[in-house]
């Protein structure tokens, strides 16, 4: 009995260690972030983690008198427990991400909803908006960083062509160089219905090689095109199919190797471990890959580059045929694939950032149809352990 | 037949067993006081054992409020799950050996314990330029969870008639065995144009993960035994507290499934009502004959 007693002590005071968890709480959490009107409608573009811990997530609105999408910014504590929102305003519209940190702000890209003038945002820590400053061009459409300064893809639409621009924080353009689409206005089509959402969203992109070669995947020449470039020429295209297939996401691993994806008529590939040809002419289809069938049709993708088990990986992101967000993790070095996660049950799920956060474990941005029917922002943070597990 | 009519059943068989195979046999002659003496003496300790069964209700009381869906335009008090208190019943058997003296008794009770709890919670979207517009979704959320109960419990009876009052205290550690939920969704659609109420298939999924390997808790309850031939019957209630936390909270949002439609548990501490009914038997007996002990 003595001993029966003993036992029962000591299981008491195991079980009294499962208390609320301030630690676990951080680590793991699903959120969505739920307004009660009928007719809101919110889809994010990208998530950053704040200096306290918690999450600022930049996100688009619909707005009711224009065809643009309107500004959403969404703060979080580091649980994802919602602190507060800011709604821009009908005056500014098309936010595009990166949502990019210099000189401890967050900055983003927007335009004016009149003259459709690009602006320059700069969000507090806490989401609040210090100031809007304007840029010019027209038509923004990517975001990145480039040191301290910010790199801007956007859309010249009186003079047809992409620009490719190096902005300061302080708004000032330094740098930028300009490429033709192509004649015509059958080539500027897709592009103007991608910022007025009544066609196929496409997945422009700008940055820097490890090189110090500027790319953007954005309209060349009468194609969807990933174009690298010194600002003063063009040095190496990977063409698309018009605007029909093309690269969906590029991270530039080591050197001249690239993970990236593809989208072709629908079909989407990964190709976790590639050289891509910077200086000369080639195509998206020459790039192999593994074919995802389970993929949406041209879905989004986002790689990350990250650690799991002590294991360099990337992280691909994106949208399954069953409403879920699917992440697909490769072994950075091979290429190898490693393994998967599926995020998300019953209503569908569409990713729209993933980024590493400070406690090794990731956190996945994307929208969920509530009920079905209301588009809302939701986060998934997945621990360091819940990763481990994986493969 | 299902567990619920099984147990009423062996219930009843055990109990009729017990009772009628003592019926028959004759009070023996009366004793001299001193051999009445020496056997109140040697009553005075007596080991019981026997198997009570019965029904038990679970009220679920949240310690901190988690929720997949945050409002950032209404009360954050409305995302809140309201428990359902003592409504859903359960069942449970148990095994007991109790060891009596003056009156004290002491008694471990390993028990298999289901138990039921429920909870819900509603949601309304509405469109403030067109009022007909509005959709109205209910949850309702039902969790199943098997214990191997661990109760240490003082008795002391009232009495020495063959009606015996008694109080009970104790504590207790229960050991998780296995637990399932299911969750349904239901509402009201005004958003096509007319009133559409409608109600999902519900979403089954084992969630033993969801739940903590055990807790431990302490029990207050009253009760009385009947002395009916060398057995006793044995009718009892007890008040269960939960005194530590039985939502996992590592797991609190791994079930992608549950996470997906926006459920996930709170952390909390459940209290049960269990009332038991049963038969116990002496392990010691005056003679070799099986005469009775307990008169």
């Amino acid at each position: 009995m003595k001993k029966l007693l003993l036992i029962l002590l000591i299981s008491s005071a195991w079980s009294c260690s499962n208390e609320a968890d301030p630690e676990l709480d951080k680590a793991n959490f699903t959120r969505i972030f739920n307004s009660n009107r009928y007719n809101a409608s919110y889809n994010p573009i990208d998530i950053k983690q704040t200096a306290d811990g918690g999450y600022l997530v930049l996100a688009g609105r619909e707005l009711e008198n224009s065809n643009f999408s309107g500004i959403y910014i969404i703060k979080t504590d580091n649980v994802g427990t919602f602190e507060s929102e800011f709604i821009v305003d009908e005056t500014f519209v098309n936010p595009v991400g990166e949502l990019m940190l210099a000189n401890e702000n967050f900055y983003f890209f927007c335009m004016t909803g009149v003259n459709l003038q690009t602006q320059l945002v700069e969000v507090s820590q806490a989401g609040e908006i210090n100031q809007v400053i304007n840029v010019g061009g027209t038509y923004p459409s990517a975001a990145a960083m480039d040191g301290g300064n910010f790199l801007l893809l956007g859309y010249d639409n009186a003079s047809k062509e992409t620009v490719l621009s190096i902005v300061s924080p302080a708004g000032a353009v330094s740098q930028s160089a300009s490429f033709s689409i192509g004649a015509g206005d059958a080539v500027e089509e897709p592009i103007i219905n991608h910022f007025i959402r009544t066609g196929r969203k496409y997945p422009f992109q700008v940055g820097k090689t490890l090189g110090g070669q500027y790319f953007f995947n954005g309209f060349y020449n009468y194609t969807f095109s990933l174009v690298f470039t010194d600002l003063s020429e063009i040095q190496g295209v990977v063409q698309g199919q018009q605007d029909d297939g093309g690269i969906s996401y590029l991270l530039n691993t080591t050197g001249n190797t690239f993970a990236t994806a593809r989208f072709n008529f629908g079909d989407n590939y990964f190709i976790p471990n590639t050289p891509i040809n910077t200086s000369g002419v080639s195509s998206s289809t020459d790039l192999p890959g593994f074919e995802l069938l389970e993929l949406t049709a041209d879905a989004p993708v986002k790689i990350l580059a990250s650690s799991i088990k002590n294991t360099e990986v990337l992280v691909y992101a994106s949208n399954t045929k069953g409403g879920q967000i699917g992440l697909y993790i490769y072994d950075r070095a091979s290429g190898d694939f490693l393994g998967t996660k599926y995020l998300g049950f019953s209503n569908p799920y569409e990713v729209s950032g993933v980024i590493n956060t400070a406690d090794e474990g990731i956190l996945v941005c994307g929208t969920t149809y509530v009920a079905g029917r209301f588009p809302r922002i939701t986060l998934f943070k997945l621990s360091k352990e819940e990763l481990d597990k994986v493969f | 037949m299902t567990t619920n009519k099984i147990i009423p059943f062996l219930l009843m068989v055990f109990l009729t067993g017990a009772v009628f195979g003592q019926a028959k046999r004759k009070v023996p002659p009366g004793f001299k006081k001193k051999a009445r003496e020496q056997q109140n003496s040697f009553l005075d300790k007596q080991w019981w054992i026997g198997l009570t069964l019965g029904p038990n209700l679970t009220k679920a009381v949240p310690d901190g409020r988690y929720s997949v869906l945050v409002p950032t335009d209404y009360d954050i008090a409305q995302a809140d799950k309201a428990y359902d208190g003592f409504s859903q019943l359960g069942s449970q058997a148990t095994l007991e050996i109790t060891f009596n003296y003056k009156g004290f008794g002491f008694s471990f009770q390993p028990t298999y314990r289901l138990s039921r709890f429920s909870y819900g919670s509603e949601f309304l979207w509405e469109n403030t330029e067109n009022a007909q517009e509005t959709l109205q979704l209910n949850y309702k959320s039902k969790q199943s969870v098997d214990y191997a109960d661990l109760p240490l419990i003082v008795k002391y009876e009232f009495t020495s008639n063959r009606l015996k009052p008694f109080i009970q205290a104790g504590i207790f550690y229960s050991v998780l065995v296995n637990a399932s939920k299911t969750v349904e969704r239901s509402g009201i659609d005004n958003g096509s144009g007319g009133n559409n109420p409608f109600t999902d298939p519900a979403v089954t999924v084992g969630a033993k993960d969801l739940f903590h390997k055990g807790y431990w808790g302490i029990i207050s309850g009253a009760g009385v035994n009947y002395s009916l031939g060398n057995v006793r019957l044995v009718l009892d209630a007890s008040y269960r507290i939960g005194m530590s936390n039985i939502t996992n909270t590592e797991n609190r949002f791994s079930n992608d499934r549950l996470a997906g439609i926006g459920d996930v548990f709170d952390d909390m501490k459940i209290d049960n009502i269990v009332i038991s009914a049963g038969v116990l038997f002496p392990m010691r007996f005056l003679s070799t004959s099986f005469k009775s002990s307990d008169r």
